[in-house]
């Protein structure tokens, strides 16, 4: 059992993210906004956050793992976007972008609740 | 010679000189006579003659002046020195002095005949080794003013040209290339590669060291100010020698600041596009892939409710499909316009029924003020229907329960004043300046669960400017936004 964090700007992915997590048996906590998702994490301490990229502004999602990371917050990120290389957008695990993993838009239910299941364990081991 | 060969003589001997006359005169020829030689050198200079035939012993002028008087005005005749006093010493001075030939006295008239011909032959040569050299000179004038003209050209083109010899010196220039290399001056011969960009100077250095070449461009982007600032392009091409060894190459460099700025905001709109239209479609999937999971239970009220939200984004993502197409129908011109006399009014009018549901829910009056007196303006129906509904969508949407929405429709010079205003959210100013990006949405505290696609506002000035029309808009934050559009009655 652990507590996620999903900062994502669109109320459906919210919504049906958090119901694949629940179902696992998580509890979840949600922001909206870069803002309120800040607040949420330093606030309530998740083991893991799961980060969209475009929010109000194309990369928000950069800017708040860069933040996360300068203040010294080590919750492993899951970063998910819907824009990718097939749409002219390259991204790449680096310094730029400090996050654990990188998923591309639409994610299906199994997919997310191994890729949340593997950086968890990740984290335990450490 | 299609003309008479003019021929003179010069003798003090009448019988001789007339004699010769009529003996040439009957063989076709054109003759004048002299019979001293001052009268001979006034003959020979006032016109050109092919041939003279000068008498050395005259008793007033001697022929060997005669000779040179007549040649410092036409050196091209032909001259003849004839002589009973034939010595070594004249012949040698007459030649000397310009004479082609010398005919010892008495000649016969087969003699003199054969004589003539030569020198009429010999004057065809002159004159046509002349007529060659006049062409050479004049071919040689042309090629140096082709020579500037062509310099003129390069020196006002705005793309820069640099010409480099095999020993990497410069052998030409002009101007534009100093500006993009940010040169005052620059001096013909000095070695220039050093102050070339690296990437450009390595394919200049591939093109010396290489055993062959290919007769095409390379071409290099380079960002020569930071920031994107100047974006130019190299185009390095090797100029051959007639042999097929490498002469040099010929740099030219363009300004691609422009044409990337616009490369760039086409990719920009383009992932904007994906993302745009990837939502939607990942919230649907997001949906349907938990009512098939079967390892999550839903209750019905929750399926029926994420069926209803999948509906409506599918609903988002059509209108956005529509919008997209709208745009791309209207930039390209390829949407067949209708244009006819249409009335505004009737459009205002007619628009309020697509917006009957919203108005009710949200309890908005409305408030027109259209001028009786608007003429009809001449543009596309469904266009103009587009551009109203837009604005109106967005007056209601942004607007607060109870709100007011008030139009204004008037004429203004050659202009219809279009004004639409709500007593909604309004628009910090830093909103205002991006209302009519494609894809901005305010998003602030007040606009959280309104829907669009972001496009609206840029299919109203789109269209606004097709019809080299203006939009205004005037907002405070919290208090409500006026748009404004301008339309030029006489549209053609």
């Amino acid at each position: 059992m652990a507590l996620i964090a999903i900062i994502d700007d669109d109320p459906d992915i919210l919504d049906s993210s958090s119901i694949v997590l629940k179902s696992q048996g998580h509890n979840i906590v949600t922001a909206d906004n870069p803002h309120d998702g800040y607040k949420i994490v330093v606030e309530q301490k998740p083991d893991l956050i799961i980060l969209d990229v475009m929010m109000d502004e194309p990369d928000d999602g950069f800017y708040l793992a860069q933040k996360f990371r300068k203040e010294g917050i080590k919750t492993p990120i899951l970063m998910y976007t819907s824009v990718s290389k097939a749409t002219g957008m390259e991204y790449d695990k680096s310094e730029m972008v400090p996050v654990e993993d990188f998923v591309e838009k639409p994610i299906s239910p199994s997919e997310l609740i191994n890729k949340v299941n593997n950086l968890l364990k990740a984290k335990e081991v450490k | 010679m299609d003309e008479k060969s003019k021929i003179l003589i010069v003798d003090d001997e009448n019988g001789l000189r007339l004699g010769t006359e009529r003996l040439l005169e009957e063989e076709g020829y054109y003759v004048e006579s002299a019979p001293n030689g001052n009268e001979g050198i006034r003959l020979g200079k006032s016109k050109e003659f092919d041939v003279a035939i000068i008498d050395l012993k005259m008793p007033d002028v001697d022929g060997l002046t005669v000779l040179k008087e007549i040649k410092s005005v036409h050196p091209n005749t032909v001259c003849f020195i004839a002589t009973a006093f034939a010595s070594y010493e004249t012949a040698i001075e007459s030649t000397r002095l310009g004479a082609f030939g010398y005919i010892p006295k008495p000649f016969s008239p087969e003699e003199i005949i054969y004589q003539i011909e030569q020198g009429i032959n010999q004057r065809k040569l002159i004159l046509e080794s002349e007529r060659l050299k006049k062409e050479r000179e004049e071919n040689l004038l042309e090629l140096a003013n082709e020579k500037s003209r062509l310099n003129a050209i390069i020196k006002s083109i705005n793309d820069g040209i640099l010409v480099i010899n095999k020993n990497a010196e410069l052998v030409y220039y002009n101007y534009a290339a100093l500006k993009f290399l940010d040169l005052a001056e620059i001096e013909l011969g000095s070695k220039i590669l050093n102050i070339l960009p690296e990437k450009v100077v390595k394919t200049v250095n591939k093109l010396f060291y290489s055993e062959t070449f290919h007769l095409k461009s390379y071409s290099q982007q380079i960002e020569l100010k930071p920031n994107n600032q100047l974006i130019v392009e190299f185009s390095t091409t090797p100029i051959p020698n007639s042999d097929g060894s490498l002469a040099g190459v010929v740099l030219i460099i363009s300004n691609i600041t422009e044409y990337k700025k616009i490369e760039l905001l086409k990719s920009q709109f383009v992932s904007m596009v994906a993302h745009e239209l990837k939502a939607p479609l990942a919230a649907v999937q997001g949906y349907l892939n938990i009512m098939i999971d079967k390892s999550i239970q839903l209750s019905p009220e929750k399926q029926e409710d994420y069926l209803k939200r999948s509906l409506t984004r599918l609903k988002g993502l059509t209108d956005l499909v529509n919008d997209l197409l709208d745009i791309s129908r209207i930039e390209l011109n390829t949407k067949q316009r209708e244009i006819e006399q249409i009335d505004i009014r009737e459009i205002i009018e007619n628009s309020f029924q697509f917006f009957e549901l919203d108005i009710k829910k949200k309890n908005i009056s409305i408030e027109t003020h259209l001028d009786e007196n608007i003429p009809a303006i001449n543009a596309d129906y469904n266009e103009i229907t587009r551009v109203v509904t837009n604005l109106l969508s967005n007056a209601i949407k942004y607007n607060n329960t109870n709100g007011k929405i008030e139009i204004e429709l008037y004429k203004s010079h050659n202009y219809l004043i279009l004004k639409i205003s709500d007593t909604g959210i309004g628009l910090k100013p830093e909103e205002k300046t991006k209302l009519f990006n494609e894809f901005y949405r305010a998003k602030n505290e007040m606009t959280h669960g309104i829907s669009g696609t972001g496009l609206g506002l840029s299919i109203v000035k789109i269209i606004v400017d097709s019809y080299h029309g203006k939009i205004e808009v005037e907002s405070e934050f919290g208090k409500g936004t006026t748009f404004i559009i301008n339309l030029p009655i006489n549209i053609k």
